[in-house]
């Protein structure tokens, strides 16, 4: 913190909690490190506690949290990707999240249960608490959060920021124009000074949700079936694009179609972080031909390359008034003639579909075309995928840490006198 | 160090620092070789030779390899040159905080307790206050209810006056949208009025120059001109921003060339000039030394007509300019006028300057041959003053010569100009300024330098 000469450095770490909590998953960790501790799937299996699960996967009870009376009904929750991937019968798969903000809260108590006994292996009440919340979340959302945090866990403090903010800071800016491409939406957000302009934001219902979904309809059309990965008792290696051969597993009865359809999901989008890639300019049959295909293998066996297939895939991403482009474009043409050039200057992409290769450039060069030819322009990212993934949580870790930021954080003690009507103030 | 501690024996203190002697040994003392029971070195064996004995602790050396001793692994590594220093999760307050909220850090365990360093940097910008009866007396508007103004002072409050995000957590719910101007305008009113009617001076807005108040006054109107401006700016269609750039590039060009042209004009007053000066004082001077031939004469008046003709015409392109840019500088070669001290050869008086180009020295060469003339003659004293003055004259006819034939080509251009521009038409060009290239090719070359030949060319006979 302070060096042999007097210096004053910028860190000091008081053992902050940050939490981005997303709609394709949940980062948690502790503010000062460079990446979350843990990335925990946004959604949760709930099912029947009688289930005695089959022997051979019978896991020492550690993932699992459990709730409801001993007597009848009693629910339990599967958190997390070795919990929630097991086949389990009558096990709903819900989330807590939606359009961006967290709705179910009870729900959302269970993953920070969680987060707490299985992620941090801490008490709640050590730990300040910092949340990123999306730029539109309500009022109402905000003041429960806060209430959550400090009636029931007992937080010593609490904080919320905008999850674009922090995507600057994670950039090393606190002036840019921020595209978040996440898994529901994809949203562009003019951030000042470290405060984001909330009515200049925008978004559009395309994210990584909507690829995977493309995905699906891509392979349905070309009659390849993506089988449940978890139905495969085994299969033969077989030649490329030649009928699969395998054998099923018999798996419990009554598995839920929601378990199966997010069970799915997930290979619908391991399918696109392999395969598909965005190309340099509009999608062009015979560019896209000449580069070489990708191989992949489906559960059941089943491989063969894919070629221009990769790059027609990922041109829903770029669709004239939805894409980030256009957002860009928007949020900036919403914003005071004066704080224009320095956010095009500093246009910051972050998200995990911004992540996608060749979504960068592809974006830069959209920009280049339409931004007004007087301003600069110029786009940042961070080089690896998972830094541009985590660009929230990892602004978070970065202000938490900071030590002039201990002054902003809401005490318990504030929390106590003011009640959560201050959080508004406190926390723009 | 330690070598020089040892051999005068002197007691090393415990050593704070980590040396690499102190990692290997531990914390071990280090063992003392007990040198003084040694034998003395016998008389007569030399020093070089005793020190090959052993000699140490007269023990005998071991027979097998031993892993008793202690080797480097047992020994805790030390990285660092000082000993660690312990620190603490402690607890802190901060003085920036009203609540004096305590959170905990890591420090060492060692450092005072002081103030939390960070605290330095809690900076808040002060913003004017106004009680109700200060409002009611100074601050009433048509255009701003105390609501809305008291909205405005606590966001500006809450974001340090940065007006682009008050404008946009402006409470457009219950008060009617207003620009950023608008904002501004009303904050700096504020602000001058306080500073008039309260004494105590708050923020940046309020400056003292000479014991006297200085108020920042906000131009809204222009604030607003401004802005519409530079949202058009922004604005600009592609075509727009293409037919600029067109633009540009065409202005470009043309400056270019009406540059290239003055330069060419200016090129030429100096060459005039040069001649006119020449002549001038062949008038004014001995007249009686004018060369014998009345023709040349009236071939030379006819040639200046000519060159006044042009210096007109030049000067009607760029009136003010081309006067001015007549500079009477002599230009033919200049020849260095005494060497240095010491005997030197005459025949370097005759080397052409460094300045003069290889071009010129080669033409001035060949017009010496045409006149049968000695490129090197017998330096004597006259000749060698002659030789100099006939080459001198020599290049400035020659850069006569070239200039009048870059004028006469861009007069036959202009005229091809002129007759493309207007077709049908043909550009008839006044003989008197139209150069009949007999005219000079038909003169012999001596003559016409005879005549523009410098003034020490006349004055001097040989
Ligand atoms: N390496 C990758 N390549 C392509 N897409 C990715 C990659 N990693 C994650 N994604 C996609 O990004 C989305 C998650 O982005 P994220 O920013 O984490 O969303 P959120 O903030 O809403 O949780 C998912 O749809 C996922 O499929
Ligand atoms: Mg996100």
């Amino acid at each position: 913190m302070s060096g042999p000469n007097g210096m004053l450095y910028g860190g000091d770490e008081i053992g902050a909690l940050v939490f981005d909590p997303g709609h394709h998953s949940l980062r948690v960790g502790y503010a000062q490190e460079d990446t979350p501790k843990a990335d925990i799937p946004a959604v949760i299996g709930v099912g029947p506690a009688t289930h005695i699960p089959d022997a051979e996967q019978k896991v020492p009870d550690g993932n699992v949290t459990q709730s409801g009376t001993k007597t009848g009904n009693e629910l339990r929750h599967y958190i997390d990707v070795t919990e929630l991937h097991v086949p389990r019968p009558n096990m709903e798969v819900q989330t807590y999240m939606k359009d961006g903000q967290i709705e179910n809260w009870d729900l959302f108590e269970k993953m920070l249960d969680y987060c707490y006994t299985k992620v941090i292996r801490s008490p709640s009440e050590h730990h300040p608490a910092l949340f990123t919340e999306a730029v539109w979340t309500t009022r109402p959302a905000r003041e429960k959060l806060a209430e959550l945090l400090f009636e029931k866990y007992q937080a010593p403090a609490f904080f919320l920021v905008k999850n674009a903010v922090l995507a600057a800071f994670a950039n090393g800016k606190s002036t840019a124009l921020v595209v978040d491409a996440g898994a529901s939406q994809t949203s562009a957000v003019p951030v000042v000074d470290g405060y984001a302009l909330v009515s200049a934001a925008v978004r559009s219902p395309v994210g990584g949700d909507h690829l995977a979904a493309q995905a699906k309809n891509m392979l349905n059309s070309m009659h390849i079936q993506m089988l449940p990965v978890y139905s495969i008792q085994s299969k033969e290696v077989i030649r490329e694009r030649e009928r699969a051969r395998y054998t099923l597993k018999t798996l419990p009865a009554g598995l839920t179609p929601s378990w199966q359809q997010y069970m799915l999901k997930r290979q619908y989008e391991d399918f696109c972080h392999c395969i598909a890639q965005v190309s340099e300019t509009a999608y062009d049959e015979r560019t896209a031909a000449v580069v070489p295909g990708v191989h992949y293998e489906f559960p059941g066996g089943y491989h063969q390359d894919f070629g221009p297939e990769r790059f027609k895939l990922t041109e829903c991403l770029f669709e004239q008034s939805l894409g980030a482009p256009h957002l860009v474009c928007a949020a900036a043409s919403a914003c005071d003639a004066d704080a224009r050039p320095a956010l095009w200057g500093s246009v910051v992409a972050c998200g995990g579909v911004a992540a996608l290769g060749g979504w960068l450039e592809r974006l830069a060069k959209e920009l280049a075309s339409r931004a007004p030819s007087s301003h600069r322009l110029k786009t940042h990212a961070a080089p690896s995928p998972a830094e541009r993934r985590f660009a929230a949580w990892i602004g978070g870790s970065i202000l938490a840490s900071i030590g002039s930021f201990q002054q902003m954080w809401i005490s318990s003690q504030e929390y106590d006198e003011g009640g959560k009507g201050q959080l508004e103030r406190k926390c723009p | 160090m330690t070598d020089i501690l040892d051999i005068l024996d002197i007691e090393q203190p415990s050593a704070s620092e980590v040396t690499r002697d102190s990692i290997i040994h531990g914390d071990k003392n280090k063992k003392k070789y007990v040198t003084a029971k040694t034998v003395r070195r016998p008389e007569g064996m030399h020093r070089e030779v005793f020190a090959l004995l052993y000699n140490d602790n007269k023990e005998l050396p071991p027979l097998l390899p031993t892993d008793t001793g202690k080797g480097y692994k047992q020994n805790k590594a030390k990285l660092g040159m000082r000993k660690a220093r312990k620190w603490v999760w402690a607890p802190f307050t901060n003085p920036a905080r009203k609540d004096n909220a305590v959170f905990h850090h890591w420090k060492r365990a060692a450092d005072e307790a002081k103030e939390y360093p960070f605290a330095q940097f809690n900076k808040q910008v002060s913003i004017p206050s106004y009680s109700e009866s200060e409002y009611n007396q100074y601050l009433k508007s048509e255009d701003w209810s105390q609501a809305e103004t008291d909205h405005l002072m606590d966001l500006c409050q809450r974001f340090d006056l940065r007006f682009i995000v008050i404008h946009d957590r402006w409470d457009r719910a219950a008060f009617r949208d207003r620009s950023i101007e608008d904002l501004k305008e009303r904050y700096y009113n504020i602000c001058g009025i306080l500073s008039k009617v309260k004494t105590n001076p708050w923020s940046n807005t309020v400056t003292l120059v000479n014991g006297e108040k200085r108020v920042y006054h906000y131009d809204a109107d222009h604030e607003r001109k401004r802005k519409e401006q530079l949202k058009r700016l922004f604005e600009r269609t592609q075509e727009q921003i293409d037919e600029e750039q067109m633009l540009i590039a065409e202005l470009k060009k043309i400056e270019a060339r009406k540059r290239e042209r003055e330069r060419k004009t200016q090129d030429l007053q100096k060459l005039i000039s040069r001649a006119d000066s020449g002549s001038n004082t062949l008038n004014t001077g001995n007249t009686n030394d004018v060369s014998n031939t009345p023709t040349n004469a009236a071939n030379m008046s006819r040639r200046h007509d000519r060159k006044l003709h042009k210096k007109k015409l030049s000067s009607q392109q760029r009136p003010v300019r081309a006067l001015e840019a007549v500079t009477v500088e002599w230009s033919g070669i200049k020849f260095p006028e005494a060497r240095g001290t010491g005997v030197w050869l005459r025949s370097q008086r005759m080397k052409l300057p460094p300045g003069v180009g290889q071009r010129k020295t080669k033409a001035i060469e060949q017009e010496l041959r045409l006149m049968s003339i000695d490129i090197a003659p017998t330096p004597t004293e006259a000749i060698c003053k002659h030789f100099n003055e006939l080459r001198s004259d020599l290049a400035l006819a020659l850069d006569l010569k070239n200039a009048l034939a870059s004028c006469e080509f861009e007069l036959q251009a202009l005229r091809h100009q002129y007759e493309a521009l207007n077709p049908g038409k043909t550009l008839t060009i006044p003989p008197s300024i139209c150069n009949t290239s007999t005219d000079v090719e038909s003169k012999p070359v001596g003559e016409i330098i005879d005549v523009v030949g410098s003034p020490s060319a006349v004055n001097n006979t040989i």
